[in-house]
């Protein structure tokens, strides 16, 4: 380790450091700071975990399933190294290792556990190999800065040839990722949801269209027909005509109840690919169906590392997302929730789980259009709003940069909106004269600043 | 009386949020005592020209687009005499390239349908920005975002849509944006276009409206939030700013 690296090491800390003081989360440009002063101190960093490097990759669920993974790790009384922030470019990565080095440069960890934005995965890859990929689903997600689902697409598959070694644990009912990771020649585990679950879409009775990408073969370019969907794209599907369909699955979720957070068993087929057996019983207390995945995920991910999974339950049960992502908080008698909905999928699982609790509420909704969140907002007219057209909810709030446009989304669904730009004017509004049970949902660069308010609040 | 509205190929076109240029013109029609009807055609079925009032062919991604052309290559000719007898067509993005002589790729050139004199050449970069039109016929300006490779040219006196006061445009050159056509719109502008400019969804609307042979102006609506939105784009992106070239 030479001088450059322990400057890269120092510096990028006390960077961090300043910027934690300054309340700004300064993790993307400490690593970026550190590479430039060392351009190769990823790499060296990543050699020296001892275990397994898991990375996931996916349009939604990514930071949830990283940090499950990490997690359960750490349960097992593991070093882990993760980008827990969700700074998921080549230069929060290399953050992550960065600021987790002694100023020697040495890394003591037994695993990485980290999570790497699809157009990223190219520019990461040449730093190191990873041993697993979990990839989550790919759905349509800023136009604008990734253009359609055929490019993002095209840059994991040149990713995926950086690591010819690497296993994919990847979700069978997306036939899109499915498809991709079958292409690429790599070893596959898969997980996915077998039976249809009542709910898990929340509209099934609502006659509503949602968006649905990969209605058609990859493979062929027939049409895909569907037993039937969980939601999106994402189901049990196969292609009339080439044969292309569901993997089997080797992680499954059954007997899935959604009432009062999520219940179900894992059934787990056997190596010699023999039928399939109950592994565990999982019993979370959050909400969203999407989570189910997450879960399934992250079981899978650690299984496949060979990893033990001793303590997964009791792991769950002390999970608690610090991070934005159905984090709750209590302020005063009021309870609120935040979290993330970034694009249209994750914004309709969001809606689902806000109407899977059915007690009054109130909802405020902050639409920003800053870089990170892509600047084309039309994607909020994929999103199903009218499915707020309900008596539980008490009243919605529009917030953030583009609160007009949001406003009029609602509008043409004939749902009222009360418009309040300033974020923490519309929290401290509906905390006054709200009935004591807030969603928040806000998409990306707002995500950090709401967080921080709630956080306020909260100490009071 | 009744209004149908032919949505060609959401199973294939339906980027950038075309729904809601769907809904919106079904709640104007809607709010104003008139029915509205959707038909979404896919890709095997046949459009029944003679019933449609509306045509709204939206955007996809290049090979998408593909399939479709190769499919309205097959019915041209009645898509040409709905285009010419005054047949409304709102066209966005991709559907917008379709509708011109060609569109031509490094891949490849792609025919068009002929039905508006106008040729789109791929380019790079892609053009991405929010934008903003004038039009002396709209009573306030045009705003959108827009996301395009293509870089559409117009024929000699064909009438652009808007001259750009912000963004690119059909080719980030001419000042132009889109084209207005007998009674088709086409144009990049997405976000969607219509709900935050609800005189362009008018226009379409009585346009439709007409052949049926209801004439006069529409009845008013409250567009107080549709105005603050759109005024909301023009400040922040085109304030003091005049349309290119004038």
């Amino acid at each position: 380790m030479g001088i450059r690296t322990t400057a890269a090491i120092v510096s990028a800390r006390a960077l961090s450091s300043f910027c934690k003081i300054a309340g700004k989360q300064g993790v993307t440009m400490a690593g970026k700071l550190a590479m430039k002063i060392d351009p190769g101190i990823l790499k060296r960093l990543a050699s020296q975990v001892k275990g397994e490097i898991i990375v996931t990759c996916g349009t939604n669920g990514k930071t949830t399933t990283n940090n499950l993974i990490c997690s359960a790790l750490e349960a097992e009384g593991r070093k882990v190294v993760c980008n827990h922030t969700g700074s998921n470019m080549l230069m929060g990565v290399a953050a992550a290792f960065v600021l987790s080095a002694s100023p020697g440069g040495r890394l003591d960890a037994d695993n990485a556990v980290i999570e790497i934005d699809e157009a990223s995965t190219v520019r990461v890859f040449p730093h190191f190999k990873p041993d697993v990929c979990v990839l989550t689903n790919l759905f349509r997600d800023q136009l604008d800065r990734y253009g359609e689902i055929d490019i993002t697409m095209d840059l994991l598959r040149k990713a995926f040839d950086m690591a010819p070694e690497m296993r994919i644990v990847v979700n069978g009912d997306d036939s899109l990722s499915t498809y991709l990771a079958q292409e690429s020649g790599h070893p596959l585990v898969t997980y996915g949801i077998s039976e249809q679950v009542p709910g898990a879409q929340g509209h099934a009775a609502g006659g509503t269209h949602e968006i649905r990408e990969g209605q058609f073969c990859k493979r062929c370019g027939n049409r895909l027909e569907y037993r039937f969907y969980h939601y999106s794209q994402l189901g049990v599907y196969h292609c009339p005509s080439c044969g292309f369909g569901r993997p089997e699955i080797d992680y499954d979720a059954c007997h899935i109840s959604l009432k009062d957070g999520l219940c179900f068993d894992v059934a787990e087929r056997s190596p010699d690919q023999g039928a399939r057996k109950k592994a565990l019983s999982i019993r979370a207390n959050y909400r969203g169906f999407y989570n189910i995945y997450n879960i399934l995920a992250c079981y899978a991910a650690v299984r496949t590392a060979g990893i033990p999974t001793d303590h997964f339950g009791s792991m769950l049960d002390a999970y608690n997302p610090e991070n934005g992502r159905n984090e709750q908080f209590r302020i005063g008698p009021a309870k609120v929730l935040l979290n993330l909905a970034k694009n249209p999928a994750g914004f309709n699982q969001n809606i689902s789980s806000v109407m899977e609790d059915t007690s009054p509420k109130d909802l405020i909704i902050v639409i920003n259009d800053n870089a990170q969140d892509g600047r084309d907002i039309s994607w909020l007219w994929d999103v199903d709003f009218d499915r707020l057209c309900d008596g539980s909810i008490r009243s919605i709030t529009v917030s953030g940069l583009r609160c007009q446009d949001m406003r009029l989304r609602l509008k043409y669904v004939s749902i009222h909106a009360d418009l309040i730009e300033d974020v923490k004017s519309a929290i401290e509004q509906r905390l006054k004269d709200g009935c004591g049970n807030l969603y928040v949902l806000v998409n990306y660069t707002a995500l950090y600043s709401t967080h921080n308010i709630l956080k306020a609040m909260e100490k009071g | 009386m009744k209004i149908t509205i032919g949505h060609l190929y959401p199973d294939l076109l339906n980027l950038y949020g075309d729904r809601g240029n769907i809904q919106c013109m079904k709640m104007r029609l809607q709010w104003r005592g008139y029915d509205a009807d959707v038909i979404e055609y896919n890709l095997g079925d046949t459009i029944d020209f003679a019933k449609t009032d509306i045509v709204l062919l939206g955007g996809g991604s290049d090979r998408e687009q593909m399939i479709v052309c190769r499919r309205l290559q097959e019915i041209r000719k009645d898509f040409q005499a709905y285009v010419e007898n005054g047949g409304v067509v709102i066209a966005v993005c991709g559907g917008y390239q379709l509708l011109g002589h060609e569109y031509s790729t490094p891949d490849g050139d792609m025919e068009g349908l002929h039905l508006v004199d106008l040729v789109t050449k791929q380019g790079s970069p892609r053009l991405i920005s929010n934008i903003v039109l004038e039009n002396p016929i709209f009573p306030y300006p045009v705003t959108g975002f827009e996301n395009h490779g293509g870089r559409t040219r117009l024929g000699e006196g064909v009438k652009s849509f808007g001259k750009v006061v912000c963004g690119y445009g059909n080719n980030g050159e001419d000042g132009q944006e889109g084209v207005l056509y007998r009674n088709v719109v086409g144009t990049y502008l997405h976000g969607p276009l219509l709900p935050k400019n609800p005189h362009v969804c008018d226009y379409l609307l009585r346009h439709a409206l007409e052949n049926r042979g209801v004439t006069g102006p529409l009845e008013e609506l409250d567009d107080t939030q549709e105005k603050q939105a759109n005024a909301y784009i023009v400040n922040r992106f085109a304030k003091g700013k005049k349309p290119q070239g004038s």
